[in-house]
């Protein structure tokens, strides 16, 4: 390795930045447009991740990835407030995961409300508009619906069962490129 | 949700019949026709799928893209 190489290495790292322990950063850095190649990158091993251990574990994947997802919604939900009423506890979740995932009830427009009572079943429609997963899954060209969206829908399920008490189950119905639609289902 | 075909562009191929999830589409004299237009969730599937791009929805929220290669666009963007 050159000697100049190494110089001009060394020189990328350097500044004149004086840091002191007491400077809490307000916004992050670099901004968005140079965070690109940093979301490409991080996109990108998600999806040779998940790819893996579909290939190793199979069918068993969605199992461990449902688990992660799940431990992880009970463990932020931990912290808010505790409400038995699903309204509140769908707000609750909208807040914990702004930023990630948006998502809206939804109901077809012949259904009078939206908990909807079918087959013995009490659920209710979300459709999901904002997703990294579907991001991270086209990026990678891998199919939805597959061992990453079960990590979401574990942490819904998860994060649900933590702010009401009660147990819940989260069903694709469909899933496109510019919206999810999902049936949470009351027990 | 305002959904629009354009009948010229249409070849009737009803794969968007098939594919949306809650039947908004009907083939009518082979032509697609948003027959549920109020059922639509914003999947954007039907524009996936149809291969004549014959399909326009407004008011519809666009979900945020992270994956778009945004050099390659604009590589694209000066050829085309
Ligand atoms: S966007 Fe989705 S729900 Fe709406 S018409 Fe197209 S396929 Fe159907
Ligand atoms: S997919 Fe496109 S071309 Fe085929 S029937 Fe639907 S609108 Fe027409």
């Amino acid at each position: 390795m050159s000697a100049s190489y190494i110089d001009e290495m060394h020189e990328a790292f350097r500044s004149e930045l004086v840091y002191r322990p007491e400077e809490i950063p307000l916004e992050c850095t670099p901004g968005p447009k140079e965070m690109e190649q940093t979301l490409h990158g991080v996109m990108k091993l998600n999806g040779l991740i998940i790819r893996s251990l579909e290939e190793i574990a199979g069918r068993g994947a969605n199992a461990v990835t449902y688990r992660a997802g799940k431990k992880f919604g009970h463990e932020i939900a931990k912290y808010f407030q505790k409400r038995e009423d699903v309204e509140g506890a769908l707000r609750e979740l909208s807040d914990l995961l702004r930023g990630q995932y948006s998502f809206e009830v939804w109901k077809p427009e012949g259904e009078e409300s939206f908990i909807i009572e079918k087959d013995g079943e009490t659920f209710i429609y979300l459709v999901f508009h904002d997703c990294i997963v579907r991001q991270t899954l086209r990026r990678n060209g891998l199919e939805q619906g597959g061992p990453l969206c079960q990590t979401l829908y574990g942490y819904v399920v998860g994060a649900i069962e933590e702010i009401t008490g009660r147990k819940a189950r989260l069903e694709i119905v469909h899933t496109g490129p510019n919206a999810c639609l999902k049936k949470l289902i009351l027990k | 949700m305002d959904i629009r075909v354009d009948k010229d562009a249409c070849v009737g191929c009803g794969l968007c019949v098939k594919d949306c999830p809650m039947h908004v589409y009907e083939l009518q004299d082979n032509v697609s026709v948003p027959v549920r237009p109020n059922d639509c969730m914003g999947c954007l599937s039907c524009h996936e799928i149809c291969p004549a791009q014959a399909l326009e929805h407004r008011g519809i929220y666009p979900a945020r893209r992270h994956y778009i290669d945004i050099k390659v666009c604009e590589m694209l963007r000066k050829v085309i």
